[in-house]
């Protein structure tokens, strides 16, 4: 597991303690610090609250309280700190890593990722710190390819750590190259076996649909670490292509147990909660996991359809709509509109939709070989 | 006497307090089925020539038909079988189709060779409609090939005459035909032919998948979607393709399953054709000789998901007795079995969660299936005959499953409390519903890849009452096909259902409509909407019986 380690330790929150107070109300900052570094976060936060009531655009004050908050487990709170930092000093590379670091732990990974992105901009020394934790934003949020164009270039030197090939591993999974995954993987399996080489293999086999394989490989993880992040995402989409929905829900659940923003998570409890027509449900995992991926299409899509499914007719249309209009190869979306169009007797635009997703579908199925078990 | 009577009176009484203070009502007693197969001797095994080699047809063999091919009101049966591959022939008896003769003393007669039915001239069978075509009294047949299609007239004396040549059925070369249905879509009298055509194949062009070294069944993505295919009947035995012209050629499925009904209530024959990983379609009959496929419209085309699923087997039946037929379609295992509720005969709306059916059917890969009150308490249950595509995993052979209708709202999985032989697990492919010993609760026949098939019988022994109705047409099909029943009991209870012989996948039903009445003995009406428009009212007919009706003149 230690070989792992160095993503966590970049989970850290960074207060700025080596800035000098302003002289005022020196000794009320300096309390204030003082609690915090003996790890009073309760003191500190009001020490740094008291001085802040007085001294309102200290940047530093702002930044420290919001340490202090994250680390006490109030990301929210820390969050609104950090944007009231911001305002005043909007280049503050630290304040963008902390509030970057707040966002990744409230699973809010756009956030997160975009705040990286900037600080790693400003201040170039931060990109070893930041540049894993920021891939491991990608893969959340299903941008694999960008994860991967940005460790690949990093391979020559990190390839052989444990936790960037984990991290990029996963992303080239993602992304489809599995003979690049297969070569990475290969590398931690030389280090020895491990839940993650366990987890990395069962998600390659998953993709390769070798689900006999895949499955003992995911159990395996799980048994050597029940808490591995992703694993029993994994082993859920394995039970439900195997058709085992129940043992897939467990599954699912198991893993928002330990992190209640997985999105694969989210989106297959979303989707197999609208299938029990469990519309309430459905909705509440589906807006967790549009909040991990923003205006991610897939999720947009299932929250039309519950719409849709308990006779919101308009809200579903104009979901569609938007969809169809962002991604105007989303067949799905093209069908289901016109569906919603003729329940709503506007035909013309039923049959172009219908239209648009039938030459759709078709071109798709040229491109697939079909060479796959059922 | 009445010292006696009058002292027992609080008995009675006291007895019906402890009933109802015990809040239970007395539990139903729930029939089982028993195979009665291996009563008879005959050599009839679904063989799909599986010896290694993974052909893509063999995951379909075993179609079946209950039929009564000689008017001694017995239903007989008649199964279809595979072909040696990748000759395409039946060159073997172990690749015969089948007729089985009912005897009536629960055993059955293979009369194959004698009516002529045995298929030495076909490739490898799938699917079987029986339906009397001439009207002249007669059930005839269509079978469903890869390699030619074959229309089987019945010549009345035992044996039937292969008139595929002369009718006119033709298709385009080297079509899978998988299923078919007789039906009279433009309500002349005459039924009419609809065939659900898979891909274009021959052993030649089969393509090998595999994985790690192991032969799997291909993913049908390999493989080219075609048009089904109707066939208008002129009469005199003359058939014309209006494939086409009607609206059904401009759509390329890969056909299973179909399901006949008037799902918008207009009179007039609708048809729905499962497709495997293609849209189901819905063809909505314009009463013009023309169909519009409206599978979108219906909400029936995908899943909830805008997902394509590998629907499989069929069947429209009113399982909530609203008087609007309702839809069900089965898939593999992993998917979501599709129950539809017709909303008043505008749209389907997906009730396969709120009805159980999703979770119920999770582990199970479905073939055939149907609507069936196997229990006569007037509510419609689910059947479906179960087992995987392929032997890779490592629940592959299945049990079939019941899904036992709750008021007409939910389904509850009573499959291993109705009899160890119909739970067995298997291969199965295609089944039947039929009231083969006439005592009024439907039995069951089911084929199994590679076994001989199941004769399921129904033991009947809950007290239920019901009727079975069958249907004479004169100015509609004779056999009444398309005609719209609804049953009133004295309690004011409203039942309905009508004439098919099609449902399930690669099968044919018993065409006599079947109503369960519950624990109710009276009938107050029995109201019959011929395909013809005509409407007659059967008043308060006797329960527990055969009920021959024959269609007034006017």
């Amino acid at each position: 597991m230690s070989r792992f380690r160095p993503i966590l330790l970049a989970l850290l929150a960074f207060p700025l303690f080596a800035q000098q107070p302003a002289a005022d109300h020196d000794a009320l900052l300096q309390h204030a610090i003082a609690l915090h570094q003996s790890g009073d976060l309760d003191g500190a936060i009001r020490a740094y609250r008291d001085y802040l009531a007085v001294e309102p655009d200290s940047v530093q004050a702002r930044s420290n309280l919001g340490a202090a908050l994250a680390r006490a487990g109030r990301y929210d709170e820390a969050i609104t700190e950090y944007d009231i930092g911001l305002q005043k000093s909007p280049d503050n590379p630290a304040l963008l890593l902390n509030l970057g670091l707040a966002y990744y732990k409230t699973g809010r990974h756009a956030e997160a990722a975009a705040r990286f992105e900037r600080a790693m901009s400003l201040s170039p020394q931060f990109n070893d710190q930041v540049t894993l934790l920021l891939a491991v934003c990608y893969n959340n949020l299903g941008r694999y390819k960008d994860a991967v164009a940005l460790l690949a270039p990093l391979e020559k030197d990190k390839g052989g750590d444990a936790g960037f090939d984990y991290v990029y591993g996963t992303a080239l999974i993602g992304a489809g190259d599995e003979a690049a995954a297969t070569a990475v993987m290969n590398r931690i399996l030389a280090h020895g076996d491990s839940p993650e080489v366990f987890l990395l293999r069962g998600s390659l086999e998953l993709a390769a649909h070798d689900r006999v394989r895949a499955r003992a490989d995911l159990e395996k993880a799980i048994a050597l670490n029940p808490k591995l992040a992703g694993a029993h995402a994994r082993l859920g989409e394995l039970l439900l292509a195997l058709g085992d929905g129940e043992k897939a829900r467990a599954a699912f659940a198991q893993e928002l147990a330990l992190d209640p923003d997985e999105f694969t998570s989210n989106l297959n409890l979303g989707v197999l909660s609208k299938e029990d027509q469990a519309y309430v449900e459905a909705r509440r995992y589906l807006e967790r996991a549009l909040k991990v991926r923003p205006n991610d299409p897939g999720v947009r899509y299932q929250l039309a359809n519950v719409d849709l499914a308990t006779g919101n007719l308009d809200p579903a249309r104009e979901a569609l709509e938007a969809l169809v209009k962002e991604s105007p190869q989303f067949a799905e979306a093209h069908a289901t509109l016109a569906t919603v169009y003729y329940r709503m007797n506007r035909s013309a635009d039923g049959d172009r939709e219908r239209a648009l997703s039938e030459k759709l579908m078709e071109q798709r199925d040229a491109l697939q070989t079909g060479t796959k078990p059922r | 006497m009445n010292r006696w009577w009058a002292a027992g009176a609080p008995v009675v009484a006291m007895c019906v307090v402890w009933v109802s203070l015990s809040g239970a009502q007395p539990e139903t007693r729930r029939p089982h089925f028993t195979d009665i197969a291996p009563k008879s001797d005959f050599a009839y095994r679904t063989d799909n020539n599986f010896t290694g080699r993974k052909y893509f047809p063999q995951t379909m063999c075993g179609g079946v038909a209950a039929f009564d091919f000689d008017n001694d009101g017995r239903m007989d049966l008649f199964f279809t079988n595979g072909a040696k591959l990748p000759e395409m022939q039946k060159s073997d008896p172990r690749f015969y189709n089948c007729l089985l003769r009912n005897r009536g003393d629960g055993t059955f007669e293979d009369v194959s060779a004698k009516a002529g039915l045995q298929g030495k001239d076909l490739g490898f069978s799938f699917g079987v409609a029986a339906g009397d075509y001439d009207n002249d009294g007669h059930e005839d047949l269509f079978v469903c090939n890869a390699g030619r299609n074959a229309l089987y007239h019945n010549n009345g004396n035992g044996t039937f005459t292969d008139v595929t040549d002369q009718s006119g059925i033709t298709k385009p070369k080297d079509v899978l035909s998988v299923a078919a249905a007789w039906f009279d879509y433009d309500n002349d009298g005459k039924l009419d032919l609809v065939v659900s055509n898979y891909t274009v194949w021959t052993p030649q062009i089969d393509k090998i998948c595999a994985i790690n070294g192991q032969e799997y069944y291909c993913h049908p993505k390999i493989y080219p979607g075609v048009a089904h295919r109707l066939y208008h009947n002129l009469g005199n035995g003359h058939f014309e393709d209006v494939t086409d012209s009607a609206g059904f050629g401009k759509d390329l499925g890969k056909g299973m399953g179909i399901a006949i009904a008037d799902f918008n209530g207009d009179g007039y024959q609708d048809v729905f054709i499962a497709n495997d990983t293609v849209r189901n379609f819905m063809y909505i009959n314009q009463k013009n000789g023309t169909f519009k496929e409206s599978g979108y419209e219906w909400g029936v085309a995908y899943d909830e998901n805008g997902n394509a699923h590998s629907s499989m087997g069929a069947d429209a039946k009113d399982y909530d007795n609203d008087g609007f037929p309702d839809l069900f379609y089965n898939n593999l295992k992993g998917q979501i079995w599709g129950l539809f509720h017709n909303m008043a005969g505008k749209y389907m709306s997906y009730v396969s969660g709120l009805s159980h059916v999703s979770r119920l059917s999770e582990h199970s890969s479905g073939w055939s299936n149907g609507f069936i009150d196997y229990n006569n308490d007037g509510w419609k249950d689910l059947y479906s005959s179960n087992g995987d595509i392929d032997d890779m995993g490592t629940v592959s052979r299945q049990p079939d499953t019941l899904f036992e209708n709750v008021d007409g709202k939910q389904f509850r999985d009573v499959t291993n409390e109705v009899g160890a032989d119909f739970a067995r697990a298997g291969f199965q492919r295609g089944s039947a519903f039929a009231d083969l010993n006439n005592d009024g609760f439907p039995d069951l026949v089911v084929t199994s890849l590679d076994e001989k098939p199941r004769i399921l019988i129904n033991s009947a022994d809950n007290g239920n009452h019901w009727l079975l109705v069958n249907t004479i047409g004169r100015r509609s099909n004779r056999d009444g096909v398309g005609a719209a029943l609804k049953l009133t009991t004295a309690s004011g209870r409203t039942l309905y259902n009508h004439v098919t012989t099609s449902d399930g996948f690669m099968s044919s039903s018993d065409k006599r409509v079947h109503f369960g009445l519950g624990a109710e003995k009276a009938i107050e009406s029995l109201e019959i909407r011929w395909p013809s428009g005509i409407v007659q009212t059967v008043k308060k007919p006797k329960a527990d019986q055969i009920l021959t009706v024959t269609e007034p003149s006017k």
